[in-house]
């Protein structure tokens, strides 16, 4: 980070602070994303009998749906925000951003 | 209350007091002549209670209930209890045997669910096919059905599926048809695979990916899925390859028409715009399309005309389950609704049996209308007496279709000439608007009109969903025949049921 930092400082090397900021958020709402999606579908689709080592035909179909679903809604959701947000933005100015 | 009891008032209070019965009907009020009959009891000689009776007594429990005897609940209560417990029976019933068959079918496919599967292993997947019932505003009812009732068994044996539903009519024989010309230009080398996928470790090679889904299978649920699958098979098959972006051919269609002209005389008003633009009424058959003239090949694609016949022979399909599946709707199938609600057993044991045979994988060969009998029919014989084949598959659920079905060409046109008629008031007022030969009125400031730009998008939204319903409304019509082509033949296959023995269980359980 400290050298991310120095780059930021010095004026060629072009590293915008903000956009290390947005880039760490994007990558905490990923990471996040993903152990919710994890912690869920394992939840759901895994018995916690672990008689095997391997996942069984029936733990990785319900995995492979899981997951495609979780995906599906986190994007529809996330659109959903977008819109709403794009919304408030332009009705309300700048000062209506609420953290989505 | 008294109105109730016929019987009590048989005997009038006007009896002489002291031999009365020891236990009069509870509950009946107390009229002041036998209140005072009440106040000389302790004249008669005392009861003779038992020792319970005596130690209850003093412990604050009300005497009218130590005094309870057991007796019939009176008539209205009778019947009511009786009517309550009936249905709550029936229904209780139903939703155990429904859980039994499910669990039996369960139980018997579990086994393949517990295979191991290696992580770039693909388990077996089959392709679910829904479609609109004609009348019904709900267009997801038959995948509903497979989920509720085909479903549970699929996912205990870890056959994964993937639903494609049809919202409008026609749409499921539209993605069908596109589906497979897609798949002709792969393999005719016109597009090439997405790198995405190229780039996948799951990636299977061509023939192995479709030997897996030869292992696969195709369901569908319901008469109109069927007959649209069938269109859709036959129209992807026999077309071209060509590309064809249908919305940009109707909107090059519809701007021929003149429906958006401006008027010779604009200053003359409104009035005589719209006797001007009144439609001349379209009489609309599915032969109209056939007439259209092909459209013009997009620029960069000239497919040899040796890849662009339809081929003579189809390859072989993964093999077909057909599920009957009959949506009731209307007030008329009331009875039917109910009956269903406490008879769903039939149901989930027609489901699972369906999904137990597609997960057990007997097959046999479609079989196929031959081309004498379909001749011989289509002349002479009523369509109800002709010889059953496969592809009368669940026909007497057209029966079922709502009698208001039949109209739907006519509300389509009637929409079409509602639209049509006030089309050019509309257009006047943008267009006046537009050149800014009349202010705003004040509700046009609230609510602005729309702009000529989109009118013509409003009407060929609409002018294309008009056409696509009635399209699709064409294909599955209880009066077109399902879409059967010759090639069909050898290539369609149907699940069948496993043969009895090897489910013991079910047939004296029911």
């Amino acid at each position: 980070m400290s050298f991310l930092g120095r780059g930021g400082s010095t004026p060629t090397g072009g590293v915008n602070p903000e956009r290390i900021d947005m880039a760490v958020t994007e990558l905490d709402t990923v990471t996040d994303f993903f152990n919710r999606m994890v912690s869920s579908c394992h939840a759901k689709c895994i018995s916690t009998r672990y008689a095997d080592a391997d996942l069984n035909k029936g733990e990785s179909v319900c995995i492979d749906r899981c997951v495609a679903k979780f995906s599906e809604v986190q994007k529809k959701v996330g659109e959903k925000l977008q819109n709403r947000g794009a919304a408030a933005a332009s009705a309300g100015g700048a000062g209506s951003f609420t953290g989505l | 209350m008294d109105g109730d009891f016929p019987n009590e008032d048989m005997f009038p209070a006007e009896e002489p007091g002291p031999p009365r019965p020891k236990f009069e009907p509870r509950f009946r009020t107390l009229r002041p002549r036998e209140m005072s009959v009440n106040g000389a009891e302790g004249d008669v000689k005392p009861r003779k209670v038992s020792g319970i009776r005596t130690v209850l007594s003093y412990t604050g429990i009300p005497p009218s209930w130590l005094d309870k005897r057991p007796k019939l609940p009176s008539r209205n209560w009778l019947i009511f209890l009786s009517t309550v417990s009936t249905v709550a029976g029936f229904y209780i019933y139903d939703r155990q045997q429904c859980k039994k068959i499910k669990r039996e079918y369960i139980e018997r496919v579990k086994h393949l669910a517990e295979e191991p599967l290696g992580t770039l292993e693909r388990p077996r997947k089959v392709t679910v096919y829904g479609a609109k019932w004609p009348g019904d505003e709900d267009y997801d009812q038959s995948l509903k059905y497979f989920r509720k009732y085909v479903k549970p068994v699929l996912v205990a044996a870890a056959v994964d599926y993937e639903m494609i539903n049809g919202k409008r009519h026609g749409e499921l024989a539209r993605r069908t048809a596109d589906e497979i010309k897609s798949r002709r230009r792969l393999a005719a080398g016109i597009d090439s695979p997405s790198p995405y996928t190229e780039a996948l470790p799951t990636r299977l090679p061509p023939d192995e990916e479709y030997k897996q889904e030869l292992a696969g299978g195709i369901v569908i649920v319901g008469r109109p899925a069927f007959k649209e699958f069938m269109a859709g098979l036959q129209k992807g098959w026999s077309e071209g390859l060509e590309k064809v972006d249908a919305e940009e051919d109707l909107a090059q269609e519809l701007s021929m028409d003149g429906r958006f002209d401006e008027p010779e005389v604009p200053e003359e008003g409104i009035a005589v715009e719209a006797t001007a633009f009144t439609p001349s009424p379209i009489v609309f058959s599915p032969l109209q399309h056939l007439n259209q003239p092909k459209p013009a090949k997009r620029s960069g694609e000239n497919i040899s005309s040796s890849l662009n016949t339809p081929p003579s022979t189809i390859p072989l399909l993964p093999p077909l389950l057909l599920v009957p599946f009959i949506d009731y709707i209307g007030f008329t199938q009331v009875p039917l609704m109910l009956w269903d609600f406490f008879n769903q057993r039939h149901k989930v044991r027609a489901g699972a049996r369906a999904a137990y045979s597609l997960i057990i994988g007997e097959t046999r060969p479609f079989d196929s209308p031959s081309a004498e009998t379909r001749l011989f029919t289509d002349i002479t014989t009523p369509d109800n007496e002709a010889p059953s084949s496969d592809i009368d598959f669940d026909r007497s659920a057209e029966a079922y279709y709502k009698r208001s079905t039949s109209a739907l060409a006519g509300e389509i046109e009637k929409a079409r000439t509602k639209f049509y008629e006030a089309l050019p008031a509309k257009l006047a007022t943008a267009r006046a608007l537009a050149r800014g030969e009349r202010e705003y009125t004040k509700e046009e400031n609230e609510r602005p009109p729309p702009s000529e730009m989109e009118l013509r998008a409003e009407r060929l939204k609409k002018e294309l969903r008009w056409r696509r319903d009635l399209e699709g409304w064409e294909i599955v019509k209880p009066a077109t025949k399902v879409a059967w082509d010759d090639r069909f033949k050898d290539i369609l296959r149907l699940f069948v049921d496993p043969p009895s023995e090897t489910e013991p269980t079910l047939s004296n359980d029911s």
